[in-house]
């Protein structure tokens, strides 16, 4: 197997062992009740914005084919996902309807300060580092999201099963979840050979790896301080 | 609350200012009193190439920056620069900046084996740097310099323009050949009113009007460091 075939099964790996962290084992384990349904929506659509900002950042130093290749990924998220013919900020708050919630919640809703944090993490990785290491940062989190890579459902799927299961609203009616378990599927191989085309070297493969690991420690803080 | 007209006019009034007063000054003046060879028109295209590379990274950290709605208005400023008007049959820009180049006599590989001027890295790290500031600052700092380069603001023609009018006065390479320059002298005018569309919205009270007035003015000044190298490096062209 070549530089990135391993590259890439150690970024399998660690999307993984994600999932067996104790942060993410506590957060997905906590009961949902309909207001802890509600708390969860609301925080991802800030989740999401905060995606926006760093593939943004991303993209502003990458080379000009990776800007390429994020500029249409961002066209999904941003502008319009032809899947349910919306933006996915816009999408999360339609979901938020499932569960009594309406466009104010999400305009006045405030954001946890150990979340706060996380996302001003991810801002630093997407601004100031090497674009390998920015670039494997935003990935790692559709990664981990992709449910042919991780087994047993990304990390959409499982929230949406447990609204599913604990609140008895069918994963299709969860929109945002339901996209997402297919967007980031699709997201994430696209990006991933990016990879084929610039990781050429160890020094190539260690940015990607700093990148993956950082974003990846932010990622169980987040699920720990939203647990 | 949104600002005034007046408050709005007024800022618009003081951009407009400053773009036109940017011509006229010494860095400028110089670079539009050269005379363009084909060796410099060639050095010329492949640094311009670089420049519209660094706004492609300048408007990336600016859109991450900036309120959701604001984020989507600069993905659709990108598309024309980044991916092209393909409904139009309109290439991205940096293919444009190439193919403008075979006027010039420049092959591809001539963008890829030449390096950057030495003092427009500089300037490029510092339009960087403006990019990631608060990001009023910022988007003034990239809008700006579309603003600076709009027929319709800028009295006696934009920087594309004059550019041009050099290229076909001293080479006889006529507009529409320059297919870079043509289409910025279009795109621009369109592109420059980014930034009043992004104050009737935020420039809410007078520090976002400051703001967005300092990062308008400290972009000015790195163009003007950046011009400077640029006529420079013409004048030590044969």
């Amino acid at each position: 197997m070549g530089i990135v075939g391993d590259l890439l099964k150690t970024l399998d790996q660690m999307v993984n062992d994600q999932f067996d962290s104790s942060e993410f084992k506590n957060f997905l384990a906590v009961p949902l009740t309909l207001e802890r349904g509600r708390f969860y929506v609301v925080q991802n659509a800030l989740y999401t914005s905060n995606r926006r900002d760093c593939w943004a950042y991303v993209q502003g130093g990458a080379p000009l084919e990776v800007k390429r290749v994020i500029w249409e990924h961002e066209s999904d998220e941003l502008i319009n996902d032809p899947r349910v013919s919306m933006d996915h900020y816009a999408l999360t708050v339609k979901q938020g309807e499932v569960i009594g919630l309406k466009p104010e919640d999400f305009e006045k809703a405030e954001i946890p300060s150990m979340v706060r944090a996380c996302f001003y993490a991810w801002h630093h990785i997407a601004m100031h580092n090497h674009w390998l290491t920015a670039y494997t940062a935003s990935h790692m989190l559709e990664r981990r999201n992709n449910g042919k890579i991780v087994k047993d459902g990304g990390m959409s799927y499982r929230v949406g099963k447990k609204f599913e299961n604990e609140l008895g609203i069918n994963l299709k009616r969860m929109i945002s979840l339901d996209v997402h378990v297919v967007a980031d599927t699709e997201h994430s191989e696209n990006i991933s050979e990016m990879f084929e085309r610039y990781v050429k070297t160890a020094e190539d493969r260690d940015l990607v790896l700093k990148g993956a690991r950082d974003s990846m420690a932010i990622d169980r803080a987040y699920r720990g301080a939203l647990g | 609350m949104g600002a005034s007209d007046s408050d709005i006019e007024a800022l618009w009034e003081e951009l407009v200012r400053l773009c036109n007063d940017q011509i006229s000054t010494p860095p400028f003046a110089r670079l539009l009193s050269q005379k363009f060879t084909r060796a410099r028109a060639q050095q010329y295209s492949i640094q311009m190439a670089y420049y519209v590379q660094n706004r492609r990274d300048c408007w990336g950290y600016v859109q991450g920056s900036a309120p959701l709605e604001i984020k989507k208005i600069i993905w659709q400023h990108e598309e024309d620069e980044l991916i092209g008007r393909k409904s139009e049959g309109k290439q991205d820009h940096m293919t444009l900046a190439v193919k403008e180049g075979e006027v010039f006599g420049l092959s591809a590989e001539a963008f890829e084996r030449t390096a950057r001027l030495e003092g427009g890295e500089v300037c490029f790290s510092a339009w960087i740097r403006l990019a990631q500031r608060p990001w009023l600052e910022a988007i003034a700092g990239s809008a700006i310099l579309e603003m600076r380069n709009s027929g319709e603001l800028i009295k006696g023609g934009s920087l594309s323009y004059r550019i041009g009018e050099m290229l076909q006065r001293d080479l006889a390479i006529p507009m529409k050949k320059q297919i870079n320059n043509a289409e910025h002298v279009v795109m621009d005018v369109e592109h420059a009113h980014l930034l009043m569309q992004v104050a009737r919205k935020h420039a809410h009270g007078e520090s976002e009007r400051r703001a967005i007035v300092r990062g308008a003015q400290e972009s000015l000044m790195i163009d003007r460091v950046y011009r400077g190298h640029l006529a420079d490096m013409l004048e030590a062209l044969p």
